[in-house]
């Protein structure tokens, strides 16, 4: 299993734009600690690889569709909010390609 | 040793709704970048996915057009990629359980039909709209989360005509169903290209490279008939093909290496979780088929029985967007079928060209353009009084009855005084009757042109021809 560090934290919060305080990534670690502790527990349960997954709680259908009604969009500035860069009203990152 | 190609094609369609597959935010192609856009377009926490009713129905449509099995049930998976085109990190779509599969369609191909039968249709949702530039890129996430439908044929194709006439089919159908506008140059339909070539007789499938970023129908043919000769070149040197994405150069004419593959991706997909089971009902799967437009080939088939057209007409008063609707329209006012789609294929269609105007904007009524086809059809007015009754038509839009009465258009529908015309000629020309006995059909023409100079073209043709063989045939 990949090791959980501070680096791999702040990468991925990078790219996620969040800014995160280092009381957060503390937090996060130990959450994180807590997880993999888990995992290495049901990895030991007997016959486990061949489980399903059970995405559901109770094996119920819905028929509920929304209605295909548009609604206010956020102000471009809540979107753009969170941008660490804007060009053009466009969020603008390092070349991805 | 020849080679035979092998052609599977994916292809995404943008659906024509108005909001989003899994939020309400709207829809605008044209809009400001980052303006069409919802909290959970943006993978804000805590928000939820809900699925877009009319973009169910639509992919309902383009199954039962391909003729493909329906899953009732509707279950949605998570892709899990991590790229800045999705900024969830995983993109929402249909992987284990498609709503349509097992479909064909029908292209023509020698004369005749083949059938191209389509592995799976499934929805999911489209991807922010990335602008690379030489040192940053820039994201509009209006595109995020737009309805996609992909189908995805089995690779039944063998060169870039059948490959260019299955998605010229497909973009009929999306946008004969009404599902979606089919603009290849806009994005709303994508088609990726998985080309392999093999020997001749074999079962075995040859290395597969992909080609993307097709942004017409006529690349994606010469794309593939590039392809076959890139490869067939390499084969022939004793080279291995490689498993590779290209994309096409349109000034070039060739396919250039996008990137190299090497493993495939794991996407780890597993169930949405956000999403239950949806079970459809009978009778709204039902009614997603039974209000669907009628699409090309029914079309086709109606104008040709129902109206008497001939094919060729038939055709291009369809295949010209809002023609066929506008014949439709003018038949609810003559009977004069024929005529009129005659009528529209010449005069309004070469006016609207000229002008550079859709049919949208045509500045006439169809009841007008049908009493318009019934004045010329019953010779009450003749054709070169007909164009000037048109061009004021064009102008005023109002009867052309009343517009032939203006000009002063009455033609002379006297027979007597019509058979004293056509008899001075004769008699001027007391060759004529022998001639026409001798088989010289121009006679005919040349009493009529007589006729007509002598009335300044006010006589009812019709009338006039009939005495004039009349005479003749004396």
């Amino acid at each position: 299993m990949k090791e959980i560090n501070k680096d791999v934290l702040v990468d991925a919060s990078n790219r996620l734009l969040f800014k995160m305080e280092d009381s957060e990534y503390e937090t996060l670690l130990s959450e994180f600690d807590v997880i993999q502790k888990q995992f290495e527990i049901m990895g030991h349960i007997e016959g486990v690889d061949e489980a399903k997954p059970m995405t559901f709680p109770y094996d119920i259908r819905i028929d509920y569709l929304r209605d295909d009604v548009p609604s206010t969009p956020l102000a471009k500035e809540d979107v753009l909010k969170n941008a660490g860069s804007v060009k053009d009203g466009q969020i603008k990152l390092p070349k991805v390609v | 040793m020849n080679f035979e190609a092998v052609i599977g094609l994916e292809i995404h369609v943008e659906l024509k709704t108005k909001t989003k597959m899994f939020s309400d935010a709207p829809i605008n192609f044209n809009d400001e970048p980052n303006t069409d856009v919802q909290l959970l377009d943006m993978a804000f926490p805590g928000t939820m996915p809900r699925v877009n009713k009319e973009a169910v129905r639509f992919a309902i449509r383009m199954c039962n057009a391909l003729h493909m099995e329906i899953d009732k049930e509707i279950w949605f998976d998570r892709k899990n990629y991590f790229y800045s085109d999705l900024p969830k990190g995983f993109q929402i779509t249909q992987q284990f359980k498609p709503i349509g599969k097992e479909g064909y369609l029908e292209i023509e191909v020698d004369g005749k039909l083949k059938k191209i039968e389509i592995e799976r249709l499934h929805m999911e949702e489209d991807t922010c709209k990335q602008l690379h530039f030489s040192d940053y890129s820039l994201l509009d996430y209006n595109r995020a989360g737009v309805p996609l439908i992909e189908i995805v044929s089995k690779p039944l194709m063998r060169s870039g005509e059948e490959a260019r006439k299955y998605v010229d089919k497909i973009r009929e159908l999306v946008t004969f169903a009404n599902v979606s506008d089919g603009k290849m140059e806009e994005g709303s339909l994508r088609c990726d290209v998985n080309i392999s070539l093999r020997p001749y007789g074999s079962d075995k499938f040859g290395t597969k490279v992909e080609i993307k970023n097709l942004n017409s129908i006529a690349n994606i043919e010469k794309a593939i008939d590039y392809e076959i000769k890139r490869q067939s070149e390499l084969l022939f040197l004793g080279k291995s093909i490689q498993q590779e994405t290209r994309r096409y150069d349109e000034a070039k004419k060739e396919t250039v290496l996008m990137r190299v593959k090497t493993d495939a991706a794991d996407y780890k997909y597993f169930v949405e979780p956000n999403i239950f089971p949806i079970l459809l009902t009978d009778e709204f799967v039902q009614d997603a088929i039974d209000t669907c437009p009628e699409l090309y080939d029914a079309k086709l088939k109606r104008f040709i029985s129902q109206y008497q057209l001939e094919e060729v007409d038939a055709k291009i008063l369809i295949n010209n967007e809002g023609f066929a609707d506008f014949f439709e329209k003018t038949c609810e006012f003559s009977k004069n079928f024929v005529a009129i789609s005659k009528f529209l294929i010449s005069d309004v269609m070469g006016y609207l060209n000229k002008e550079n105007l859709p049919i949208s904007s045509f500045p006439v009524d169809c009841k007008y353009i049908a009493e318009m086809v019934d004045l010329l059809k019953s010779n009450e007015i003749n054709s070169s009084q007909g164009k000037q009754v048109f061009a004021k038509l064009l102008v005023e839009n109002k009867s052309p009855l009343l517009i032939k009465e203006e000009l002063g258009f009455t033609l002379i529908n006297d027979e007597d005084a019509i058979l004293n015309i056509i008899r001075r000629v004769l008699n001027e020309n007391p060759t004529l009757i022998d001639d026409f006995k001798a088989g010289k059909t121009r006679v005919q023409g040349f009493i009529m042109g007589q006729v007509m100079k002598e009335t300044k073209g006010k006589v009812n043709p019709g009338v006039a021809n009939k005495l004039i063989l009349q005479e003749l045939n004396k």
